[in-house]
């Protein structure tokens, strides 16, 4: 642990009655750091950062935030919540609906006891910061989604937590608002350096959002990384799977060379890949691209394959072609119409992940 | 949320408040005699007693006789009520949903007396009746009409759970019916009907259970011709061998006990049940109702008919009763027009405190009962450990008992316990029997509010810093405060509903009017409690009219 560690969790350990969620997870958060929890519904990652925020009751492990051990099962030790410091922004945001927003805002600071002039002046700080000044004196609802959310993080920061937590802060605004929300987001932890731990369930919000990812599976972290290492090395097929568009097909491994491998696929097509996976030749295997770097080419070349175009399909900033390889819909993109009939599809080697 | 401490105190209270009272019932039926009687020794010589006497066994079957028939009248035209008033184009539905709840607001002890009055051989609508046509063709002292008024008289119950199940039925169900090529008729049957079944399995199981429960109707209907139900007979007793028989009591209070506390367990796993079943759903957006066609005027008729038997009869002839000074064949109504029953009740102390002590311990009682269960309610909030578990069987343990034995269990709690013994003649002692009786109605109104909060905005409180008991204090009961004005108004009608829990507490200072009522019939002073019956449904119906203007929910 560095002195730039602010959050720690070791080995951390929950159960639901005898159906275990979180099967020992360690991870850090560094000061001024994003990290995102990212994983599908039921691996764990809402209930990891619920746990943090002692909500939920582990069994197993420790966490600490600042050196200062919140949760350790060892020693016995069990902050409850309100005393752990923290803030966190709610999926739903809940606010409390019988308090003005600048009484949601203000409830942190009268718990601390803190002088009345200086809670109009920090939450009136607060709130200006957030965009929200003018709306101090309103009801939760009547405020729209984008705005319940700046009351919500303004809630969470007004008492100065080490760490803030925030559980699928995107999740409750409407598609096109969640764009701007995550640029409005990160660039807000940024300007304040704040330490933000984030759940998300949605890959690409994650890899926008943070410095670091923990992409959980079944209670345990499958992988942790940078965005970028994230989603161009992914060290399983679990990860390669779930952070992009992915053409994945099914077969036997044909030939080895060191680290790569040839993958004789139940398509009838043959690819060669980096191989990740500890498979000998003859066993079963999976060939994952990103669609992306499915490529549609001119001709026959060197990895190329030819192949049934089915249909196109256009997207608004691209085309989405669709292959028919034996049982296999393979796609690619790319920038034109194209008619249905014989192409050539072209698999670098470099691009195809053997697992 | 309460810590620790005032949570395990809290709970303390409770056990104490339930298995107190209902322990010394049970201990008592094993005594040979009194149990505050030196010479009282373990003994089941008063079970000998009761099973010897044959008017015991006589109420035992009617009690099952009622049980039954009310069972089999009010579960068919419950349903059916429900059916029409949610899935049908009945007309003027809205306006007929608040006057189909009347009949469980009003006493049943003045229902009773309002049937003799009206029904009664002299009664207004008899008389009436046999100008016209020579003859009544009805009998209102006959088992029979015990049955059939009980079971009119709790078709809104069942109509209160059966409509909400079928509410909760999502059209999507039945629409996917109707496309597979059934036509209304079959989707009603089947599949509209086994889909709330569950519901009118538990509420069946619910009417039978009040059929054990039932005394008011048997006792005034039931007595001209000696038709004794459990409840009654028990009442009988008091004074059977000429000092208290408690012990003889409490062994027909055991006996009831033993049949009605499996009936409350079998009840609650129905609930479960079928809140299992109306959880599986569909979206419940919106409902098309069913076309009657002509139909539609017979079903406004029958309800119209029911409503006119359960509910115009009785109060229309308490009120004109309350204001003639005799009635009978070829009486003039102008001529006995009278005011005299009023002044009667307003020159005597006794009804002056009866009327005041029932507002009392409606108004301030309901208010400290509604405090009380809202303690319990939020020291089990969100905690499901084996103490919330407890409480939950706590409260289920005093429905069991009916409101007579309960008054009579409270009442020896404070004779005998040397420290409340002072209490006993306050009207304390008949809010603390009325809370427990109530427990488990004000436990599921506080309940259904506090499930309203969501769970995240408690832990939001938790997590800027409030301590449990301050997201309770500033979070939680904020939240609710409309559900429990709502369950003050509740509790304040039935409050003043209730009748047969004072009757053993009654005593100078503990005069309610539904206790007053009970004691006032056995002396024969029609008069009197033609007026105080008055005077209670208007105190139940002013709770009525603010509720509804308050938008209450007469049911969840």
């Amino acid at each position: 642990m560095t002195d730039k560690t602010i959050l720690t969790v070791d080995n951390l350990a929950l159960s639901y009655g005898s159906n275990p969620i979180l099967k020992g997870v360690s991870m850090q958060l560094r000061r001024g750091e994003v990290v995102s929890l990212l994983g599908p519904s039921g691996s764990g990652k809402t209930t990891l950062l619920r746990a943090v925020a002692g909500l939920e009751q582990p069994h197993h492990g420790s966490v600490s935030i600042a050196g200062r051990a919140i949760y350790d099962a060892a020693a016995g030790i069990d902050i409850p919540a309100e005393k752990r410091e923290l803030g966190l922004v709610f999926q739903s945001y809940a606010l409390w609906p019988h308090k003005t927003v600048f009484d949601n805002v203000a409830y942190p600071l009268k718990l601390r006891k803190v002088a009345d002039n200086e809670i109009v002046q920090r939450v009136h700080a607060a709130l200006k910061n957030l965009g929200l000044d003018h709306l101090a004196e309103r009801y939760p609802h009547q405020l729209s989604g984008g705005q319940q959310q700046r009351v919500s993080i303004a809630r969470a920061l007004v008492y100065n937590p080490p760490v803030i937590l925030l559980d699928e802060p995107l999740s409750n605004l409407d598609a096109k608002m969640r764009e701007e929300a995550r640029a409005w987001l990160r660039n807000l932890i940024v300007e304040m350096q704040l330490s933000a731990l984030v759940v998300t369930h949605d890959q690409s919000e994650a890899m926008a959002m943070s410095d670091r990812i923990l992409l959980l599976n079944g209670g345990v972290i499958e992988q942790q990384g940078t965005p970028t290492e994230m989603y161009g090395q992914p060290q399983t097929y679990f990860v390669a799977d779930f952070m992009g568009s992915n053409n994945i097909m099914a077969g036997r491994i044909g030939d080895i060379r060191g680290g790569t491998a040839r993958i004789d696929l139940e398509n009838g097509l043959s690819l060669w890949g980096l191989r990740r996976t500890n498979a000998a030749i003859g066993q079963e295997a999976k060939a994952v691209i990103r669609v992306e770097q499915t490529l549609l080419a001119e001709g026959p070349g060197e990895h190329r394959t030819e192949i049934d175009l089915a249909t196109s399909m256009f997207l608004g900033d691209r085309f989405e072609y669709v292959f028919h390889a034996g049982a296999d819909l393979l796609r690619a993109w790319g920038k034109g119409h194209e008619a249905a009939g014989k192409r050539w599809l072209e698999f670098p080697p470099d691009a195809v992940w053997v697992f | 949320m309460l810590e620790t401490l005032p949570r395990r105190v809290v709970v303390a209270l409770l056990a104490l408040s339930v298995f107190f009272p209902i322990g010394l019932v049970l201990y008592q039926s094993i005594l040979s005699g009194p149990f505050f009687m030196p010479a009282a020794r373990l003994s089941l010589e008063s079970f000998v007693f009761i099973f010897d006497d044959p008017d015991f066994w006589m109420a035992a079957r009617n009690t099952i006789a009622v049980a039954v028939g009310m069972s089999l009248i009010a579960i068919p035209l419950g349903a059916i009520l429900a059916f029409i008033m949610v899935r049908t184009d009945l007309p003027g539905r809205k306006w007929l949903e608040t006057p189909i709840m009347i009949p469980i607001f009003v006493s049943p002890v003045v229902l009773g007396f309002g049937y003799v009055v009206s029904l009664g051989p002299v009664g207004f609508f008899s008389v009436w009746f046999e100008s016209l046509f020579g003859g009544v063709p009805w009998n209102i002292y006959s088992l029979a009409s015990i049955i059939v008024i009980a079971g009119l008289t709790h078709v809104p119950h069942v109509y209160l759970y059966s409509s909400s199940a079928l509410r909760n039925l999502g059209s999507d169900v039945e629409e996917a019916a109707r496309l597979s090529g059934a036509s209304p008729f079959r989707v009603a049957r089947d599949v509209s009907i086994p889909m709330v079944s569950p519901a009118l399995l538990y509420v069946g199981v619910l009417v039978f259970f009040l059929g054990f429960e039932i005394f008011g109707l048997p006792l005034i209907l039931g007595d001209p011709e000696g038709h004794l139900v459990l409840t009654t007979y028990l009442y009988k007793l008091t004074n059977k061998l000429g000092t208290p028989s408690y012990h003889l009591m409490a062994a027909v209070a055991t006996c009831i006990i033993a049949v009605t506390f499996p009936l409350v367990l079998l009840q609650r796993a129905l609930l479960k049940n079928a809140q299992r079943f109306v959880s599986m759903k569909g979206k419940s957006a919106r409902q098309r109702p069913l076309a009657l066609g002509p139909w539609k005027w017979v079903a406004f008729a029958v309800i119209l008919a029911w409503l006119f038997i359960t509910v115009v009869v009785p109060v229309s002839g308490i009120a004109l009763r309350s204001v003639v000074s005799s009635w009978g064949q070829g009486v003039n109504l102008l001529e006995v027009l009278t005011l005299d029953h009023f002044h009667a009740v307003f020159e005597e102390a006794t009804m002056i405190r009866a009327i005041v002590n029932s507002i009392l311990i409606g108004t301030l009682g309901g208010a400290l009962a509604v405090g009380g269960y809202l303690a319990i309610g939020l020291a089990t909030h969100r905690k499901n450990d084996g103490l919330s578990r407890f409480v939950d069987y706590i409260v289920l343990t005093p429905r069991a008992v009916p409101g007579l034995m309960a008054g009579l269990a409270v009442f020896w709690v404070f004779l005998f316990v040397p420290f409340l013994a002072p209490l006993r003649s306050t009207l304390f002692s008949v809010w603390f029997a009325y809370a427990v009786v109530w427990l488990a109605y004000g436990m599921r109104l506080i309940q259904s509010a506090l499930m309203q909060v969501g769970p995240e905005l408690e832990e939001a409180g938790r997590l800027v810093g409030a301590s449990r008991p301050r997201v309770s204090l500033d979070i939680t009961v904020p939240l609710i405060r409309n559900g429990l004005l709502g369950a003050w108004l509740l509790i304040f009608m039935i409050f003043e509903r209730e009748y047969s829990t004072g009757v053993y507490l009654l005593s100078p200072g503990t005069e309610v009017i539904g206790a007053q009522i009970v004691s006032l019939w056995a002396s024969g002073a029609v008069d009197v409690v033609a007026a105080l019956s008055l005077i209670n449904m208007a105190l139940v119906g002013i709770g009525l009219a603010v509720a509804l203007r308050f938008g209450v929910k007469l049911h969840d």
